[in-house]
């Protein structure tokens, strides 16, 4: 037996060495190469509706082409290059793809959406485009065209220029299967209808509506790499898994600061090819971004007030009153600064979503009283200690879209009781919850999936009690919590969708009866007894009405504005008349904490953006950091800053 | 009426001869009939209430609504906002109230917001609040009868199947010991603190809170009863081999006999001394199992979701960790004594270094 010690120490070196170098080679070695460049050209050359190549000859006169110049820059002039931010990571990201299975997770926003470069922006407070990767373009309402002139500059983060060819194969690889996003695959299916090649760097992309909005369907998309995927094939998802891909950001990912599991380093792309574009050059200041692993949420805010980490939301209420109060010593030194800042943005529909196809609750009159038995008052004044206020309808934030007079019902015991007694629940039982004639107790499950708000599903449960009516808690993790929606299970659920910077808002995902059931009505136009269910839709509410269905597809064809903000209004009320969604509560802005060297431009931020830190118009400054820091060792205090930033506020 | 073997007797004097573990049980004891009439010291219903000469006592009635005491509501009455009224209007009507006047679900926040407020007599918060304004000593208390009365009926349940299996196993052997060894080996490797997560994940939510706290705490016996088999499949194979059970055979007992009446008795001496540290490990079982979220469901109230809060508000409420620690050090330390004096009195060695 004298060999066996040094078998198993043979063996696990050679797992070791294994281990190590799986990384790195993984990559290259594991992978056969292969080139697919036949097998796009192929996927054109079958689709010459969608995919079209003409010349610059063929390209139409009189179109009114956009350059966006007259918008006023973005970020500040005094905003000096270098330093590095920290930032906490929840958890390490599993995934560098950008797209497919894992890769819409909360470190995407480092690698795609607040980073890289799409044709155009919308400017964060005029709403208007500015260029990214376009020099000009054109929109075409009547052909449902949208003309883009690509910078000749612009160029991908390994020097390959940009071109046509990127945004043709872009929609190659979001409509493949291979990516194994079937949400993708129907979007970039059914939402564009054409691509047509002008010359390398002229092209044009059609809708199929002409929508008010139609520029933004195709100015907000981003290319995809040609050179770069020209592995992509069935195994795409484990190829590229690792992968940092060739990008428009200004911010590079070198796989010796990709230290898995523990954090990533991005380092700033100093010969990025936007540099010095007009509103791009005084954004993505950092020199390096750090970003660390820190699970637990009062151990990242131990490690924000040591100074590891640069800022720290302070969204709840707990957070900015108790423990970064304004008398806190390093708030009252003037180390850290706390800053409010009142956004202009669609609010994401924070309320309670009522199953109508569940028991009692497709009564109308059990709705309206769960409607006037929720005293959200209560809880913008307890909970949000009075810094938010209350969801007006569940549209709330598209200006002339949003209902201009629509109020939700208020928290009135006698209103909720008289509806109750509608719906036949009058006598209270021995435990003080209402019945009806058959026993039957007024109760329900009360769910959602958001844990850091269980606090307002008890204050809501105990406000319900005084009107007679039950709300069983059920307080699920977030995962649990979206199945259970999205499988319909729930009689009354607490949850957001969360919304992007539209100009009007989505009618038929939440309220279209095809989201409701399999066949809503028969033919005659009668409630189909046998409906089922339809899951994994966000109609929540199992709304299904024969009117609201006409006035959505009617919406969705409209090309007229005025049109569809008569619309837009009509749904409103009709959903509020409905009953069926108890509107919650609206943050008006966000509000951090950051330390000192972290600067910010003059009025702190953008009208239409949603964090402090989306357009990266923030820098470090060092000099003020070594400042701080010697100023912390020695006692020397600042001037406090708590500054509210509203000049955007909406009253 | 108790007909005790002499040498049940001589380890109960011992037991009782041993102070701490003897106190420490009557302390224990007598913290359990406390806890069992706890709606009478911890409630925000009123003991008594004295209305127009008529005396009510709500504690285990139905609900009364505002107006049967004159005020001008219908849901449940308010018994502390009722005392104040009644002493300002100063007539007969009067109201008594527990020692501490909240229930452990409702959020009292005497300054309108909800946050933790420090321990404070004047709010008839002893311990302070937790972090939605929740008396804290109301929940220690109802958590703590939970945990307690959980943990008990987990060592009866987990004693009650290990005990039968594995005498069945010692006694019967052959292949169904085979069997049972292999099943037990495998079964016994399941991660049991997984499981609960795992099983407790996938179960439908929509049950009410006592009939989760039955499946946890079924899912937590099925996974905990297979260590005692091994004890009972020893010590019955032991016993089994000896004469007096071979005299019992001869004269004709049957199997049920032999194990009620012989055996059981004989081994249970054994087992006796295990018990404390079953409680001891299911207390802490349940505790770590809220510390992670997979306990009790909320908003029951329990020992490690109070640790949980104070964890994350360490910097911001102390009292909240301290409170809930301090219940926890004693209740473990206290059962833990019980356990080794228990061991110690069984001990068939008089004198031993148990100490």
């Amino acid at each position: 037996m004298r060999f066996f010690p040094t078998t198993v120490a043979l063996f696990a070196l050679l797992a070791l060495s294994a281990c190590g170098g799986s990384s790195d080679d993984a990559q290259q070695s594991d992978f056969e190469v292969i080139d697919n460049t036949a097998e796009v050209q192929a996927y054109y050359a079958e689709r010459p509706e969608f995919f079209s190549f003409k010349t610059l000859a063929d390209l139409p006169t009189g179109l009114n082409w956009e350059d966006g110049s007259h918008l006023p820059e973005v970020g500040s002039p005094e905003a000096k290059k270098g330093g590095t931010e920290y930032i906490r990571l929840q958890d390490f990201p599993r995934t560098l793809r950008t797209m497919g299975p894992d890769s819409n997770g909360s470190f995407r926003i480092y690698l795609l959406d607040d980073v890289s470069m799409s044709i155009a922006h919308r400017h964060p407070n005029d709403f208007e485009y500015f260029p990214g990767l376009a020099e000009s373009w054109a929109v075409d309402h009547e052909n449902k065209t949208v003309f883009v002139k690509l910078d000749p500059k612009a160029t991908w983060s390994d020097g390959e220029p940009i071109t046509s060819d990127d945004f043709f194969f872009m929609f190659f690889m979001n409509q493949s299967s291979y990516i194994v996003a079937p949400w993708y695959n129907n979007w970039y299916k059914t939402q564009y209808t054409n691509i047509t090649k002008y010359d390398d760097l002229t092209f044009s992309i059609s809708v199929p509506e002409a929508k008010p909005d139609m520029g933004s369907r195709v100015l907000e998309l981003r290319p995809t790499a040609e050179h770069f995927f020209k592995e992509l094939g069935d195994d795409y998802v484990e190829r590229y898994q690792w992968r940092f891909e060739t990008t428009t950001s200004p911010y590079l990912l070198d796989d010796k600061n990709l230290k898995k599991g523990r954090s990533v380093t991005l380092t700033r792309n100093k010969d990025w090819w936007a540099k010095d574009k007009k509103h791009w050059r005084y954004r993505f200041n950092m020199d390096k971004i750090h970003l660390a692993v820190i699970r637990d949420t009062s151990k990242h805010f131990e490690a924000f007030k040591r100074g590891d980490i640069d800022q720290f939301n302070l969204r709840l209420a707990e957070y900015w009153y108790e423990k970064l109060p304004d008398d806190d010593q390093d708030v009252a030194s003037g180390y850290i600064h706390k800053s409010m800042f009142y956004n202009q943005h669609p609010r994401p529909t924070f309320g309670m979503w009522i199953n109508t196809s569940k028991g009692l609750l497709d009564n109308r009159d059990i709705r309206v009283g769960i409607q006037y038995a929720s005293n959200w008052d209560l809880v913008l004044e307890k909970f949000f200690r009075g810094d938010y206020a209350r969801m007006k309808t569940s549209s709330d934030g598209y200006g002339e879209f949003t209902h201009p007079t629509l109020q939700p019902r208020e928290f009135d015991i006698n209103k909720a009781q008289e509806a109750f007694a509608r719906a036949g629940f009058t006598e209270r039982g021995p435990d003080g919850i209402l019945q009806n004639e058959a026993g039957q107790r007024l109760s329900f499950t009360f769910s959602t999936g958001y844990e850091h708000y269980k606090d307002i599903l008890t204050i809501l449960k105990e406000e319900a009690l005084k009107a007679g009516l039950e709300l069983r808690l059920e307080v699920l993790d977030s995962t649990a919590g979206f199945k259970k929606v999205q499988e319909k299970k729930h009689d009354v659920h607490f949850v957001a969708f969360s919304v992007s910077l539209e100009m009007y808002p989505r009618f038929w995902e939440t309220y279209h009866a095809d989201n409701a059931y399999d066949v809503p009505f028969l033919e005659d136009g009668s409630v189909n007894p046998d409906r089922k269910v339809k899951t994994q839709t966000n109609n929540l509410e199992e709304l299904a009405l024969q009117e609201m269905d006409s006035m959505i597809d009617q919406y969705r064809i409209s090309a007229d504005k005025q049109e569809m903000i008569d619309l837009a209004h009509r749904m409103t009320e009709l959903h509020h008349e409905h009953a069926s969604f108890v509107p919650g509560f609206v943050q008006p802005g966000y509000r951090i904490g950051h330390w000192r060297w972290i600067r910010y431009p003059e009025g702190f931020n953008y009208k239409h953006t949603r964090r402090w830190d989306e357009l990266f118009v923030h820098w470090v400054d060092s000099d003020l950091k070594e400042e701080t820091q010697a100023a912390k060792n020695s006692g020397q205090k600042f001037e406090p800053e708590i500054n509210f930033y509203d000049q955007f506020a909406t009253p | 009426m108790l007909n005790l073997n002499p040498q049940t007797l001589k380890r109960l004097r011992r037991f009782r001869e041993i102070k701490r573990g003897y106190y420490s049980f009557l302390f224990l004891v007598g913290l359990l009939a406390l806890l069992s009439f706890g709606e009478l010291l911890v409630n925000s219903r009123a003991l008594i209430v004295s209305y127009d000469d008529t005396l009510y006592f709500p504690t285990y009635s139905d609900f009364h609504a505002g107006t049967d005491f004159g005020m001008d509501y219908d849901y449940e009455v308010n018994y502390r906002d009722l005392k104040e009224k009644f002493s300002q209007e100063g007539g007969d009507n009067w109201v008594l109230m527990p020692a501490v006047p909240y229930n452990p679900l409702e959020n009292h926040a005497p300054g309108g917001v909800f946050k933790p407020s420090p321990p404070s007599l004047g709010d008839r918060h002893i311990l302070g609040t937790d972090t939605t304004s929740r008396d804290i000593l109301a929940r220690l208390f109802y958590g703590t009868r939970i945990a307690l009365w959980f943990s008990i009926a987990f060592m009866l349940a987990v004693y009650a199947i290990g005990i039968t299996i594995g005498c069945a196993m010692g006694y019967f052997g052959g292949v169904f010991d085979l069997v049972f060894q292999r099943f037990i080996e495998i079964w016994s490797n399941i991660p049991f603190l997984y499981m609960i997560i795992i099983v407790f994940s996938v179960i439908p939510q929509t049950f009410t809170i006592p009939t989760r706290i039955a499946i946890l705490l079924t899912v937590m016996v099925l996974f905990s009863w297979t260590s005692m088999t091994y004890y009972m499949r020893t010590e019955t194979y032991k016993e089994k081999s000896r004469d007096y059970i071979a005299a019992a055979r001869v004269i004709g007992a049957s199997n049920t006999r032999i194990i009620f009446r012989h055996i059981l008795p004989n081994v249970l001496s054994t087992l006796v001394t295990f018990m404390p540290f079953t409680v001891v490990s299911a207390i802490t079982a349940i505790t770590a199992l809220d510390f992670l979220g997979f306990g009790l469901p909320p908003p029951t109230p329990s020992l490690g979701e109070l640790l949980k809060q104070g964890t994350a508000t360490l910097r911001t409420a102390p009292w909240i960790v301290m409170s809930a620690f301090g219940t926890l050090v004693v209740l473990l330390t206290v059962v833990t004594f019980i356990g080794e004096a228990v061991r110690e009195s069984f001990d068939p060695k008089k004198f031993t270094i148990y100490r």
